[in-house]
């Protein structure tokens, strides 16, 4: 009963935290996003969470660049708290002989912290590109970068793309453990079966394997869901949608192997065999093969999950916990699933 | 007969919910594209949901099924 209790509680703290926590404040979106050299221009920038009336004096922004160069804005104009105007004066020159270069946006302020537009503002020579390297770089140089201010408090990590999304990490990621999890349990009964069978046995293999389907079946559905509104569309051939999407139909074929065997003897022991297989190939499918192939999941160098940098340690708080909650959910399900076979076979029996 | 209008009102209500994210992706709240995107978490925690429903009406379905030949047999 206290596993069943915490499986509720647990979930209960997930839910509260993973919708309750805010995002950190970030930059969505800059308009114009071309300019020319030489010129002077006023940017008008996009905040989310943020709150731009508070640090109207405080708030410094520059054009980045990753060799180091950097170009501040000498105005500032705060429109709401989710909309500023900056105005950049343009050098005459790239500071690398270019036709065009791509910089970023940072803003500073002790508020907010740091906040960056990867990739926003793209500049291009405006000019016959003649000059020495040194005077080139003058213009580029006066403003250097320091005394930033990291985003501090409980928050999330506000990415790009995804934004108040992330929060999915906390409802589709542990889907894809509770399946491995009550897979795995399956695949121990099938083999317990096979040595020494028992109806019992046979009706936790199964009850583990179909919850286990519910789970991985609920991943990629939420994964669907979350694609759409991420990558553009629901399926992308990405390589780990295609090897769940293979690995739940072989577990779908173990349903259907059960059902064309009259005798439940016989049906139990290919089942267990069948089981054995399945889960064999589970392994490459989802844990191996991803690895091989470049994907749009994120972190598909290292983790099949996420990597270092995007689960940053505040959703780790709460990811895990998620984990274990999910997990506990999965076993409750189970368990029911188990205890109605169980009857079934003592009703038969009788 | 009585779980069969169960199943049928079960059945509506999981297609109405699952509907619902569709409404507004394309209705004037746009709700799923809106800045934040904060719809995509509500709708996977709806998908959960119904998953999770979907389970417990097949569930209730086999208990009925046996409760009736446990009562047979009496």
């Amino acid at each position: 009963m206290w596993w069943k209790a915490s499986a509720v509680f647990v979930l209960l703290s997930v839910l509260s935290a993973g919708f309750l926590v805010p995002l950190h404040p970030g930059l969505v979106g800059n308009s114009p996003t071309t300019i020319t050299t030489g010129q002077a221009f006023t940017m008008s920038l996009t905040g989310y969470n943020t709150f731009f009336t508070r640090s109207a004096d405080s708030m410094r922004i520059w054009m980045t660049h990753p060799s180091g160069y950097a170009l501040a804005a000498h105005q500032l104009r705060v429109l709401n708290n989710n909309d500023m105007e900056a105005s950049f004066t343009v050098p005459t020159v790239l500071p690398e002989q270019r036709d065009a270069m791509t910089f970023h946006l940072l803003t500073d302020d002790p508020l907010h912290g740091t906040m960056t537009l990867v990739g926003a503002i793209q500049v291009q020579a405006g000019v016959v590109d003649d000059f020495l390297q040194d005077e080139r770089l003058d213009g580029w140089r006066n403003t250097s970068v320091t005394g930033l201010h990291p985003q501090e408090g409980f928050r999330f990590v506000n990415l790009p793309i995804n934004y108040e999304s992330i929060r999915n990490l906390f409802f589709h990621v542990p889907m894809w453990m509770v399946m491995f999890v009550l897979l795995m349990l399956s695949v121990w009964h099938s083999v317990r079966y096979l040595g020494a069978p028992s109806a019992q046995t046979d009706a936790r293999a199964e009850a583990y394997a179909e919850t286990g389907l519910l789970f991985g079946g609920l991943g990629l559905l939420t994964g669907m869901l979350w694609a759409n509104y991420t990558w553009g569309a629901p399926w992308s051939n990405d390589i780990k949608q295609l090897m769940t999407a293979v690995a739940l139909l072989i577990y779908v074929a173990y349903f259907i192997l059960r059902t064309s065997f009259d005798e439940p003897e016989k049906a139990a022991r290919i089942a267990a065999v069948y089981n054995i297989f399945a889960f064999a190939s589970l392994i490459p499918l989802i844990y191996i093969v991803p690895r091989l192939f470049s994907s749009l999941h994120p972190g598909g160098e290292g983790s099949p999950v996420f990597n270092r940098e995007d689960l940053n340690p505040n959703m780790r708080i709460i990811f895990y916990p998620a984990i274990i909650g999910w997990t506990l959910l999965g076993l409750w399900a189970a368990n029911l699933s188990i205890r109605l076979k169980n009857l079934e076979t003592l009703h038969l029996n009788r | 007969m009585k779980f069969d209008h169960m199943r049928l009102i079960f059945t509506f209500i999981l297609s109405v919910s699952l509907y619902l994210p569709s409404v507004w992706a394309y209705g004037s709240g746009d709700f799923m594209r809106e800045t934040g995107k904060i719809g995509v978490v509500f709708g996977v925690v709806l998908l959960i949901f119904a998953g999770l429903i979907w389970y417990m009406v097949r569930l209730d379905r086999k208990l009925t099924k046996l409760e009736q030949q446990i009562k047979d047999d009496q």
